[in-house]
């Protein structure tokens, strides 16, 4: 499917916002992410066009950055984090859980796209660690029971917006910093919540 | 005016131009500093740490790439010291833990920059015990270039090559740190008309020629210097032979001309030197049917003809592959068998094949102009056929002195592939669909801006046959009064200056057509010419040929044009003769011989010759070298003659500019209207091309260029459609080209399908109902 | 000891709604914007920063005034924040972004008054979703406001602010490959020189790029005075930081204080000691690109010059402490695999090198190291970042390369034994 003329016009308004249409490559990634859940070739082939650069090109970035998927993906994106705070924190055993609960390995997706299954690198919630997201809203603390309890939740409920205050309430623990401010934003796709993109969302 | 610095290198005290790259400063000195990623043509990137050496900073000794640090005053570097070393053999280690051992089966080996630098400043042995990247090996990126990802190194020679140099980014590293490969987009080949020079420039067996995979291994290669025929800029190229084959082409690095590079169909344009259907002896015409006859008897017979039409009008339909010699050949005999004797203008009896020849910039009010003026031009400026089809290295020559400052004006519209370099593009709003320059040059502002007292380089040339001179004499002379202006005459096929200097008198199909008189008596001679094949004039010369008494042709294989000869006389080309070639600065430059002559094939000089002695003519010379030590009499600068021994000089190892009288003698196309541009494009269905299977496929693709509003006018809306004329149909896809204006329709005129379209008859386009035809050919 | 609030002040007060505007400006929010703006003498304001000696707090440290000093001229310039928080063991500069982006986005409006930029861009993290939500949410109240758009403050200036998301690279923190980055290309660091920021930066035009921190720390210069700042923390090291502690600690967080106390001392106070009371066995005191030190070493103080001459760096102020029952290389390991991931692929050391760290440490620590494996770690070592000296050489394009090194040196340097254990015990063949 190409891009419908809406979608276009959010695109152009995106391009509008830099000096150099190049510069909107990053972001009209995201609106791609959002639409199909991965950055399809249709897709490369829309921004190409938007941009003025070959789809190789377009490739050549979007393969260069882990948040631009090159493979569809679930409803929900599980990061755990195993970098040095998180894996002396036994962000392994949270692995192990989730990989178990989900049937996955690192960046798979399970057969009915419920969930797709990554071990990333720091997300910046070292205090909190073992620290995980759910498409990219952080959640703190969760130990391995919790990380099991997550996924229940996600594959029984099915919250069509995840939010990070939400998701903390039920399966986090000890916090980075104290977040204080309340939050009901979050987001429904496996592209970040932001608002130039479109993707943020309240429940 | 940059001085010279003084720096030191191992203890030694070199001088070199202030702000030169340190290993290019070395290099000059004999110093050679391993590297992989830097190329001398390409920007330098400093990526694969290769070149490391070390220098003396305030603060110690310090390891930089030489590839990016730039030689300043007393600059002390060390390329021995222990610290290097180690550097290099870890470089060098690093590589090899990843890069597969497949140098008995990889066509690299031999000549490898990789094994070369690993002998000389690599460990030993590897201490990787792990597990090596693997990729699916080799996979096709292109027709013609096959990738194997294992063997990369990421130097991002290739891809540098393919953004910087050619402009068409169709290969690109994708994903990251240990998981990088080089990749095209899925259904995006590498098609680009310069993908070859990739394989040449890689310095591993990553990327591989498909012409040449497992052919030969260098040291069985036997290799000369010689110039390519493809177009007229005359790339300095070696071609590499292995037991009296052709194996491959390379380019070798002209700073004049080509600079290194080659296009891919002077690289891989040569199958058809051995192709089976290449004809190897004499051909006699009798009826429809070929009979081998020996040399003797043709010049027999043709001596009989001429006897027995009692002075026949003679005429000499030539080509652009010959060598200055074998023009000069061509000049003695054309100007004896004259009918009407040259002894004043317009009694000229030489054709010359190119439908775009018209009278030039030549006198001697016109400064004619080097490719390095287009460097060092402020604005560049373009009136002709397309550049990027029919002169390829010229285009990457303009693209680069764009690269680095000079403005390009670009006049339409046969070069929208050089539009998107240009600063300014004038359409449909100054040059009409007839290309008639609407505007007076002076009252366009943004024309005016760049070239009133400016250094100017004009590439100037008819842009379609069609086209009137008048258009592009208002443009030049206005170019010439206003600013400092040079000449390229853009006339873009092999050898042409080299025809155009040793010619007396050149003419164009135009006038072979409107002079031929079908009443008298007509000889033709077809010298390496197959205008029945794809020219405006096709149709005309057909008729004049078949209704000539006696034709002859001197060509490599029966095609369009040589199956309606009586005798057909074939002869040698490219790495089968010895020659001089003289390309668009007027540089004549060195074409030698590395085969032998197939069958019984013989030159075109022979022939003539042959000819001459039987009709009695006193032949002067009896070998290329005594051609050329006529030829170079006529020469205006006689301190720099291109003799043989001259050329093979190594300081004219490059060639050397010279000039002569040059006299070409043509009319404009009587005003009609036309409905169809046909423009040559680089690959097509040349006699040569079709018998070279590598790159045969390349020039079947069949389709026409039209602006979106053009294309909604014929009711287009699909990638395909149906070109039909009279009862000719073909499948076409359609390529949408804003550049164009509306209402201009341009078609190949090079391609299958399209050699029986009048294009000044009207045409229809339709929805494409069969669709099974749409496979090649 | 106590924490020091400059940049956490107004959050600590309000922490409901510390990142609406309306509360900002009633605790003197957007003073320091309108000062500079009504006395409109940039060379001053450079100047007060100069006076600060405020050092960069992204990782390298570079004095922030003379970098100011160093924009070269041109009609286009850019600022650029760099909000790409990677480092593993840092999340101070989320609190910022989430808790307090008026603080941010008035140094962005300060910062370009001084340098005459009127586009500025903020480069967040793509996994800091919600960090970005809240600063954007603050850009668009400050447009709304007249404070960022056209005549800002009625000054007759424009400032442009756009929020533009990483999309998961480490290596966009470099400030090269961060401008590559945010002109959609692949977030390789560019060569330097010629590619000096302050003279061909973003779009090839004199950019300043600097650190979300130190920006922030802007308003509070101005509204007080560089000399002030200056004042506080200890010389090289003036000012207050915003120290991430992690690990094995009882009460790990953000803790912004006046450097020169000792590690020991801010683990105590802050971090609540060590979980389970275990002692500490090594800590890395500046982020995961900084060597460990061990537990014997918790008297070093805690400023960039006391630390680079131990042999290791403060970096992006990220503390993270192992305790004695931590098994260390799995601990390097994590690390090197970190760098690994990261790693661009440009340099041959660097894409090479670090995988086949990893490769061998993960041998070596599934049981399946050979005797041979400790020499040969530390010459590859070796070949990326020559002589592992400190600072560091390289043999790279970027200090990634030598990053990945720190964690192996610090393992064999202090901790060869916890190595050694892993692999085949020499047999020792006595024949009397």
């Amino acid at each position: 499917m190409s891009w419908d003329p809406k979608l276009i016009e959010k695109a152009n308004e995106i391009i509008d916002l830099y000096p150099q249409k190049r510069s909107a490559l990053g972001p009209l990634l995201y609106l791609a992410q959002e639409k199909e859940g991965y950055i399809d070739e249709e897709s490369v082939q829309e921004i190409s066009k938007l941009i003025g650069i070959t789809e190789v090109q377009v490739k050549s970035v979007a393969s260069f950055y882990t948040m631009y998927k090159q493979e569809p993906t679930g409803q929900y994106l599980l990061s755990v984090c195993k970098s040095i705070s998180c894996e002396i924190n036994n962000s392994r055993e949270v692995i192990n859980n989730i990989k178990e609960f989900t049937g996955l390995a690192n960046n798979e997706t399970d057969e009915d796209s419920t969930f797709t299954f990554e071990e990333v690198e720091c997300i910046g919630a070292c205090g909190g660690a073992p620290a995980v997201q759910v498409n990219y809203e952080t959640v703190e603390g969760v130990t391995p029971t919790k990380a099991l309890e997550l996924c229940k939740y996600l594959k029984e409920e099915v919250p069509k917006v995840i939010v990070a205050d939400e998701l903390q309430e039920k399966f986090g623990g000890t916090k980075s910093f104290d977040w204080a401010i309340e939050d009901n934003s979050g987001t429904s796709s496996t592209a970040p919540g932001f608002q130039i993109i479109g993707t943020a969302e309240e429940k | 005016m940059t001085e010279n610095i003084k720096f030191t290198v191992d203890g030694k005290e070199l001088e070199a131009k202030s702000g030169e790259l340190l290993i290019e400063a070395c290099e000059k000195s004999g110093i050679h500093i391993p590297r992989f990623c830097w190329h001398k043509r390409l920007d330098p990137v400093g990526m694969c740490r290769m070149c490391l050496v070390e220098v003396e900073t305030p603060r110690g000794k310090a390891l930089v790439p030489s590839c990016t640090t730039e030689i300043t005053e007393d600059l002390v570097v060390d390329t021995e010291s222990e610290v290097v070393t180690k550097a290099q053999e870890g470089i060098l280690e690093f590589l090899l833990i990843n890069h597969p051992l497949d140098c008995p089966v990889c066509d690299k080996a031999g000549e490898c920059p990789l094994q070369d630098q690993t002998m000389a400043y690599g460990p030993g042995e590897s201490r990787f015990v792990e597990e090596k990247r693997h990729f699916e090996k080799p996979i096709p990126i292109s027709e013609v270039i096959l990738l194997d990802r294992e063997r990369c190194i990421l130097c991002a020679r290739c891809t540098r090559f393919s953004d910087e140099i050619s402009g068409d980014p169709l290969i690109e590293f994708i994903q990251r740190g240990n998981k990088t490969e080089v990749n095209t987009f899925p259904n995006e080949p590498f098609r680009s008309y310069f993908s070859g020079n990739t394989v040449q420039i890689c310095p591993v067996g990553a990327l591989t020629s498909t012409s040449y995979r497992f052919k030969a291994r260098p040291w069985d290669l036997k290799k000369v210097s010689s110039t390519c025929n493809c177009c007229s800029v005359g790339c300095s190229i070696e071609l590499n032979t292995s037991q009296n084959k052709m194996l491959r082409i390379l380019g070798e690095d002209n700073e004049f001309t080509n600079q290194g590079w080659l296009s891919d169909k002077g690289r891989y344009n040569f199958d058809y030197l051995h192709s089976e259907n290449r004809v190897l002896n004499i051909l006699s015409n009798s009826e429809g049917s070929f009979k081998e006859i020996s040399i003797a008897e043709a010049t027999t017979k043709i001596k009989d003809k001429i006897e027995e039409l009692e002075n026949p009008n003679i005429k000499f339909l030539i080509g652009s592959h010959s060598t200055n010699e074998e023009y000069f050949a061509i000049n003695e005999i054309a100007n004896y068998l004259n009918k009407d004797k040259y002894l004043s203008r317009d009694s000229s009896n030489v054709y010359f094949c190119d439908d775009l020849l018209f009278d030039g910039y030549f006198g001697d009010e016109y400064s004619q102009a080097k490719l390095e003026d287009l460097d060092s031009s402020e604005t560049i400026v373009v009136w002709s056929e397309d550049i990027k089809d029919n002169l390829p290295i010229l285009y990457l020559r303009i693209k680069k002195a764009v690269k680095n400052g000079t403005k390009l004006i670009v006049f339409g519209h046969t070069n929208t592939a050089i539009a998107g370099l240009a600063d300014i593009y004038l359409g449909k709003d100054v040059v009409s669909n007839k290309f008639d320059l609407i505007v007076n040059p002076s009252e366009i502002e943004d024309l005016k801006n760049n070239i009133e007292g400016k250094k100017v380089t004009v590439v100037a040339g008819k842009s379609t046959v069609y086209q009137k001179k008048e258009s592009l004499d208002k443009l030049i002379n206005y170019l010439n009064d206003s600013s400092d202006l040079k000449v390229l005459n853009s006339f873009s096929k092999g050898n042409t200056f080299g025809a155009l200097q040793n010619i007396d008198e050149v003419k164009g199909l135009n006038e072979f057509c409107n002079e031929f008189d079908s009443d008298a008596k007509n000889i033709v001679f077809t010298i390496g010419v197959n205008p029945v094949n794809s020219s405006h004039f096709a149709q005309a010369i057909k008729e004049k040929l078949t209704s000539s008494d006696f034709v002859i042709s001197m060509d490599l294989f029966i095609n369009e044009t040589t199956e309606l000869a009586d005798l057909i006389l074939p002869t040698t080309s490219l790495g089968e003769k010895e020659g001089t070639v003289t390309n668009i600065e007027m540089r004549v430059m060195k074409q030698n011989k590395i085969l032998p002559a197939p069958g019984s094939t013989l030159s075109e000089w022979e022939y003539l010759t042959a000819i001459q002695s039987m009709l009695g003519v006193d032949v002067k010379y009896e070998n290329e070298s005594e051609i050329n030590s006529y030829l170079v009499k006529e020469y205006k600068d006689q301190d720099q003659v291109p003799t043989f021994d001259n050329l093979n000089k190594p300081r004219n190892l490059f060639g050397v500019i010279n000039r002569k009288d040059i006299n070409i003698n043509t009319k404009d196309l009587e005003e009609r209207d036309f409905s169809l541009l046909m423009v040559r494009r680089l690959y097509g269905d040349s006699t040569t091309q079709i018998n070279s299977p590598s790159i045969s496929m390349l020039g079947a693709g069949r389709f026409i260029e039209v602006n979106s509003s053009t294309a909604k006018k014929y009711g287009i809306n699909e990638k395909v459609a149906n070109f039909i004329q009279g009862s000719n149909s073909i499948l076409i896809n359609i390529d949408i080209n804003e550049f164009l204006p509306d209402d201009l329709v341009i078609a190949p005129i090079n391609r299958r399908g399209f050699e029986n379209i009048d294009p000044s008859k009207d045409f229809e386009i339709t929805e494409a109902k069969n669709r099974e035809e749409l496979s090649v050919n | 000891m106590k924490e020091t609030l400059l940049l956490t002040k107004h959050m600590r007060e309000n922490p409901q709604d510390s990142h609406l505007i309306d509360i900002y400006e009633k605790n003197n929010g957007y003073n320091a914007a309108r000062k500079v703006l009504k006395e409109n003498n940039p060379g001053e304001v450079i100047e007060e920063i100069k006076e600060s000696n405020i050092r960069g707090r992204g990782g390298a440290g570079f004095p922030t005034g003379v970098k100011w000093g160093f924009l070269a001229e041109d009609e286009e310039r850019y600022l650029v924040i760099n909000a790409d928080e990677s480092e593993p063991g840092t999340f101070k500069d989320r609190i910022l972004l989430e808790r307090d982006p008026h603080q941010l986005i008035e140094g962005i409006i300060v910062t370009s008054f001084a340098s005459n930029i009127s586009k500025a861009f903020i480069y967040i993290r793509g996994e800091y979703a919600k960090p970005a939500r809240r600063v954007q949410d603050a850009v668009e109240q400050a447009y709304e406001k007249g404070y960022l758009g056209k005549n800002i403050f009625n000054s007759g200036k424009d400032l442009d602010v756009v929020v533009h998301l990483g999309a998961g690279a480490y290596i966009c923190g470099e400030e090269t490959a961060l401008l590559n980055s945010l002109e959609g290309r692949r977030g390789e660091p560019r060569l330097k020189p010629p590619y000096f920021p302050a003279v061909k930066g973003l779009y090839n035009k004199p950019t300043l790029v600097n650190n979300v921190e130190t920006i922030s720390s802007v308003p509070w210069i101005i509204n007080n005075s560089g000399k002030d700042y200056s004042k506080l923390g200890v010389e090289g090291s003036t000012g207050t930081r915003i120290f991430s502690l992690s690990g094995h600690v009882n009460n790990p967080g953000n803790f912004e204080i006046e450097m020169g106390c000792s590690f020991g001392e801010f683990i105590d106070t802050f971090g609540k000691g060590i979980k389970e009371n275990k002692s500490v066995k090594a800590y890395i005191p500046g982020g995961a690109s900084a060597p460990w030190f061990t537990g014997s070493q918790l008297d070093i103080k805690m400023t960039i010059d006391d630390v680079a001459d131990a042999g290791s760096m403060l970096g992006s102020g990220a503390v993270v402490v192992m305790d004695e029952d931590t098994n260390l290389v799995l601990a390097a390991k994590s690390i090197v695999s970190f760098f690994a991931h990261e790693s661009c692929g440009q340099c041959t050391p660097c894409r090479e090198g670090t995988t086949w760290l990893e490769m061998i440490l993960d041998r070596i620590a599934s049981g399946r190291g050979r005797t041979s494996d400790i020499d040969l770690l530390l010459d590859v070592c070796d070949n990326i970042s020559p002589g592992l000296a400190w600072p560091p050489k390289m043999t790279t394009i970027c200090p990634l390369g030598p990053s990945a090194v720190s964690p192996i040196t610090s393992l064999m340097g202090s901790f060869r034994d916890e190595v050694e254990s892993l692999l085949p015990k020499k047999v020792l063949i006595n024949n009397d």
